[in-house]
């Protein structure tokens, strides 16, 4: 009976142990290549309108032979199903932003933003009398974050026109016009708000709301209650 | 010997980091050329339209929701109405994200609940009664 006692205890500290000490899972190294295709898959993310004026531009700095090929190939670059080579990862994402209008620029540092600017996942529970001084704290705190959030060191290195004076305003842009867009979204909680309560009200403590509330720099999951 | 006095001063005290985010902006855009600059402005005018346009969705979407809670209540009095037991489960896309909602009424579990309790109740009582 003691050895089995003996047993639970050394279990129980085993278990302790192991959820309290943090487990370090070395980060994968993924090779240059596959970084490539990575990049690559982000830029072919363009919407309709950018994507054409890249391929043009495209056509216009290497010549019709290899536009076509991209053309005909970039959905299986975009799917991941082919791997873009050195050289057209060098046409597309060194040499083609050198040539790139400020405009086209922009939208490939949305996307590569999108895509490389870590986006949190907050939970928070609210009540529909007290929302705004649970939800407003930690909407500024993302906000902050998102203020002086960077593109990676690395893709930095590689894409070196990132640094260029053009670009840094177009980040700067792109910052405001989504701190513009959280401010726009927050103007419309207060509504959804009044329209969750009644909702409550009218569900005679039936019903159950959760709100998935997405901003650009965050994404907040709200579970709602009222008094 | 206003020189000398000029190299009397001691040092302006000085932040370890002088170039903040703002600086390399302003920085940016001042090497900006003319064409460039026109460029910039473009894109930021753009920018305000695509977001007025935003805005502008995202208003239909909030004034969808709101008629579609609506007919929920409306849905789940109906039901209230005519069914002892319902579960509802609703999606909306608002504004500014997705509204779930889930509406239930189950007269089973609380019978079930009263059952169960009043089954302890009288066990409780058995074993008490018992022991006297």
């Amino acid at each position: 009976m003691v050895y089995l006692l003996a047993i639970v205890l050394f279990l129980v500290l085993l278990v302790f142990i192991l959820e309290k000490s943090p487990i370090t899972i070395a980060p994968r190294r993924i090779s240059t290549g596959a970084q490539n295709a990575e990049i690559i898959k982000v830029l072919l993310n363009l919407d309709e309108q950018p994507l054409e004026d890249l391929f043009k531009l495209y056509r216009e700095q290497f010549g019709e032979g290899p536009s076509r090929y991209a053309r005909q190939t970039y959905l299986k670059w975009k799917s991941g199903s082919v791997r873009p080579n050195k050289q057209t990862f060098a046409r597309f994402m060194v040499n083609l932003p050198k040539v790139m209008s400020f405009d086209l620029k922009c939208e490939v540092l949305r996307e590569l933003r999108e895509a490389y600017l870590a986006r949190d996942t907050y939970k928070l529970t609210v009540h529909t009398d007290d929302w705004k001084q649970s939800l407003m704290p930690l909407v500024e705190t993302i906000n902050e974050k998102a203020r002086t959030a960077e593109l990676p060191k690395e893709l930095q290195h590689r894409l070196t026109w990132l640094a260029e004076d053009d670009v840094q305003v177009a980040n700067a842009l792109l910052a405001e016009s989504q701190e513009r867009q959280s401010l726009n979204s927050l103007m419309f909680l207060e509504k959804e708000f009044a329209n969750i309560e009644q909702l409550l009200d009218n569900a005679g403590g039936r019903g159950k709301v959760t709100h998935l509330l997405k901003l650009p720099t965050g994404t907040i999951s709200l579970k709602i209650k009222r008094r | 010997m206003n020189d000398e006095n000029d190299e009397l001063l001691p040092p302006q005290k000085q932040s370890l980091f002088p170039v903040t985010a703002e600086d390399i902006v302003d920085n940016a855009l001042q090497s900006l050329d003319e064409q460039q600059a026109r460029e910039v402005t473009k894109k930021a005018a753009d920018e305000i339209v695509r977001l007025a346009v935003e805005k502008r969705k995202a208003e239909y979407r909030s004034d969808r929701a709101q008629d579609e809670m609506r007919n929920l209540i409306h849905n789940a009095n109906l039901l209230d109405e005519k069914v002892g037991d319902y579960k509802i489960n609703s999606t909306f896309e608002t504004a500014t994200g997705t509204t779930s909602v889930e509406i239930k009424k189950s007269k089973t579990n609380f019978v079930l609940i009263v059952i169960g309790l009043a089954v302890f109740v009288a066990l409780v009582l058995l074993l008490v009664l018992t022991r006297l």
